[in-house]
């Protein structure tokens, strides 16, 4: 694994990287008290973040670890210990295996989605000088900023039976037999609900990779035309491959997002209804945690879920692994 | 020099981080007790509460009481309850989406309330029991262990049952349905008019219909045996029966119905009913503040029915819902907590309530209500109607079993045709078997 994350900035890096070691090499042929000073300062500059860090996010983690072994209505001082009981229920709870297909469902689809989408539309306002793009560019990045109570309301409006955005655009078509119960068809309402994550987290991931691409030298690119590169070839040959390590990131970061997106998301639209048709690992984990009083069983599906997600990002990080590009 | 001044103030800075996490004032030294009081602010609004604690202060000077309210009250004191911090004095119905009443029922977290019962209302002669209005308490709803003795006390009672535009029915001269016949009739005639019998605003609103419905066909001992998971119950053609006739309504369904029944859009589905697109949608008597600024059609009146009955002239039962009042076993003033909720009952407090149309269950207060409301508690003067109150018995909790969600639901499935009747019945039969051995 290279040092580099972002693998944006590589010949910045490679300095900062020789620059590094020489304050501390020069500490350490300094005076003995001085190097404890840094390093009592130091670590009293750090213990406010690592004391946070661990009460806020290592502490309540083991916490879901040790709970999902436990049955537990969340409030009583009677615990009790049940071992892996609450995974081996796991695997008869037919709901549980739905909220689990979804969620790998939105996972797929949206990341594929959002991603190719986003880089598409990062390369054609970078690459063509479109006019206005500036605007494009706001106008996509606004949902980012939206809450998510927000967007549940506007996709109430968008997806309305009667006279929703596309329902009526339809019917002002004439496309009446295309019109759908966006959100109470139970085939549909999981791709609802990927449209609005996709809506939502777009523009963000566009703003990203067109920061990425712009600092591409842009001789590259005149190179290559010169060779007689078209435009689709520059962006398979030149842009992808070295925003790659860019893509990498955001594509971990993109798949945990997605896991708490659809959350939210669902438990503004839909609730995981029409009858738990849209019920995804969290809102269900939610559910049987608080609603049904069953704490230890709805930690139980947080690990699953950590487990889930943590497997998942790392196998897209093994998946996309390549030798960083330098330019 | 410098560098110990700069390591102080980081250290200062950890400090004040971490204070923020320490600081817990607990002023209980000053001689007065600090009563705790939480409450959901719900559609009666926020004044009657701080009315009502003013003049219980006024009458006893020793109690402070600090009021919380809010309306997600749940999400603001369970973190502290989960720390052991609790409320002495909890106001707080069943039936609530994070069901915390329920949770601290089913943990056996409540304190035993039936002494307030035998007490003296504060500055009366009555006791809190003689005051209520018989069958209140001693049902599940109160008395949730079935043991005689009473853990959450009765607040508020309000009909639920069947809401309708009486406007529209004197207009096409139709009569509301007194038996299932006439109300299938009546879906014939009305959808050659292109109105829906019937819609909900979500599927958990069917649980005042379920609720009347299992009573009316097999009788209050049916509809324990239901509520209390009896054996084989949901295969029993009571039950059966009970379906049946929920899967035949359901055909006359608004359309829109399924697709508006979530959290964000329920309220379409009750403007249906404002815009004479459906008949009847079951519901409670806050329908009237929450659609009041709706726009309706031209003689709009909202109008409420119990179910028909099941056959003609028998007895139909209207669901009641109740709010509750409760003091947590781990509360600290317990005593005061008592002293508190049996003048909740006192004739001063029940005024101030009435004020705000929040109607108490204590003889006599229901005549001081406001016209339309007092149209809805008529329901109650028809002798061949009777209230039901209650609910699903609580267990212990079973993982991913929530009959309720089966029981309601799954009424989004049958309409849309993705689940038959019969996987209806053996799902519920499936849970209500868990649900029973887990202890009912």
């Amino acid at each position: 694994m290279p040092g580099n994350p972002s693998g944006t900035l590589p010949p910045r890096t490679a300095t900062r990287r020789a620059a590094g070691p020489a304050p501390g090499r020069r500490g350490a042929s300094g005076s003995a008290p001085r190097r404890r000073g840094n390093g009592l300062f130091v670590l009293a500059s750090l213990l406010p973040a690592l004391v946070l860090f661990a009460v806020f996010m290592v502490v309540p983690t083991l916490n879901v670890f040790r709970m999902s072994f436990y049955t537990w209505s969340g409030f009583s001082p009677d615990m009790r210990f049940v071992g892996l009981d609450n995974f081996t229920a796991l695997l008869d709870d037919a709901q549980f295996v739905r909220a689990f297909q979804n969620t790998v469902a939105l996972l797929v689809v949206v990341t594929v989605v959002t991603m190719g989408t986003g880089l598409f539309l990062a390369a054609v306002m970078t690459r063509q000088r479109l006019r206005g793009r500036s605007l494009y560019r706001f106008v996509l990045y606004v949902p980012s900023v939206l809450s998510v109570v927000v967007i549940a309301a506007i996709f109430s409006a968008v997806f309305d039976q009667e006279n929703g955005l596309i329902n009526g655009t339809l019917q002002a078509l004439s496309l009446d037999g295309l019109r759908q119960v966006w959100l109470g068809d139970q085939d549909l309402v999981l791709w609802s609900v990927a449209i609005a994550m996709v809506w939502q987290s777009l523009g963000y991931y566009m703003v990203l990779y067109m920061a990425g691409m712009a600092s591409i030298p842009e001789d590259v690119y005149e190179a290559s035309a010169l060779d007689g590169a078209s435009p689709v070839r520059q962006f398979f040959a030149i842009t992808l491959p070295l925003i790659w390590q860019n893509l990498r990131t955001t594509l971990t970061f993109f798949v945990m997002s997605a896991v708490n997106l659809s959350f939210v998301l669902v438990r503004a639209m839909t609730g995981g209804g029409p009858d738990g048709s849209s019920e995804v690992l969290l809102s269900y984990m939610y559910k049987q945690a608080y609603t049904n009083s069953s704490y230890g069983y709805g930690m139980a599906i947080g690990v699953v879920i950590f487990a889930f997600s943590f497997l998942v990002s790392l196998l897209v990080s093994r998946a996309t692994r390549r030798e960083p590009l330098q330019f | 020099m410098r560098r110990s001044l700069v390591l102080a103030s980081a250290a200062i800075t950890a400090l004040g981080l971490l204070t923020g996490c320490a600081a817990e004032g607990d002023g209980q030294d000053s001689g007065t007790t600090t009563l705790s009081v939480a409450a959901l602010e719900g559609g009666y609004g926020r004044d009657m509460y701080t009315k009502v604690i003013q003049a219980y202060e006024r009458a006893h000077p020793g109690v402070d009481v600090q009021l919380q309210i809010s309306k997600s009250i749940e999400d603001e004191i369970t973190p502290n309850m989960k720390a052991g911090r609790f409320p002495d004095v909890v106001v707080l119905g069943q039936g609530r989406k994070a069901a915390l009443t329920e949770t601290l029922i089913k943990d056996k977290a409540l304190e035993d309330l039936t002494p307030v019962l035998q007490a003296k209302v504060p500055g009366e002669d009555k006791t809190v029991g003689d005051k209520l209005i018989e069958g209140i308490v001693g049902n599940l709803n109160t008395n949730p262990y079935g043991d005689g003795k009473t853990y959450t006390m009765p607040m508020y009672y309000a009909p639920t049952g069947l809401f309708y535009n009486k406007g529209l029915f004197d207009k096409k001269g139709w009569k509301v349905p007194a038996t299932w016949d006439e109300m299938f009739e009546l879906g014939e005639k009305a959808k050659k008019d292109d109105v829906a019998l019937f819609t909900y605003p979500t599927a958990g609103y069917l649980d005042s219909y379920f609720f009347s419905l299992l009573a009316d066909i097999g009788g209050e001992q049916f509809y324990t045996d239901v509520m209390t998971y009896k054996q084989g119950v949901w295969r029993t053609p009571q039950a059966r029966q009970a379906l049946d006739l929920t899967a035949r309504l359901l055909k006359y369904a608004a359309p829109t119905t399924v697709g508006y029944a979530n959290e964000q859009d329920f309220t379409k589905n009750q403007q249906s009913v404002l815009d004479n697109k459906a008949l009847f949608m079951p519901n409670g008597t806050w329908i009237v503040g929450e659609m009041a600024d709706a726009p309706r059609a031209d003689g709009f009146a909202w109008g409420l029915t119990p179910l028909p009955a099941v056959t003609e002239g028998g007895k139909r039962y209207i669901t009641t819902s109740v709010e509750s009042v409760w003091v947590p076993a781990a509360a600290k003033n317990k005593d005061a907590a008592r002293d508190f909720v049996a003048y909740l009952y006192s004739d001063e407090a029940a005024k101030i309530f009435a004020a705000s149309d929040a109607i108490q269950p204590i003889e006599g207060v229901a005549g001081s209500l406001t016209e339309e409301n007092a149209e809805f508690y008529k329901v109650y003067e028809d002798p061949s109607v009777a209230a039901l109150v209650g609910g699903f018995a609580s267990t212990a909790p079973v993982k991913g079993v929530d009959i309720k969600a089966t029981l309601f639901d799954t009424a989004n499935s049958v309409i849309s045709g993705d689940k038959t009747l019969d996987q209806w019945q053996t799902a519920l039969h499936e849970a209500s078997e868990k649900l029973r051995q887990a202890g009912g």
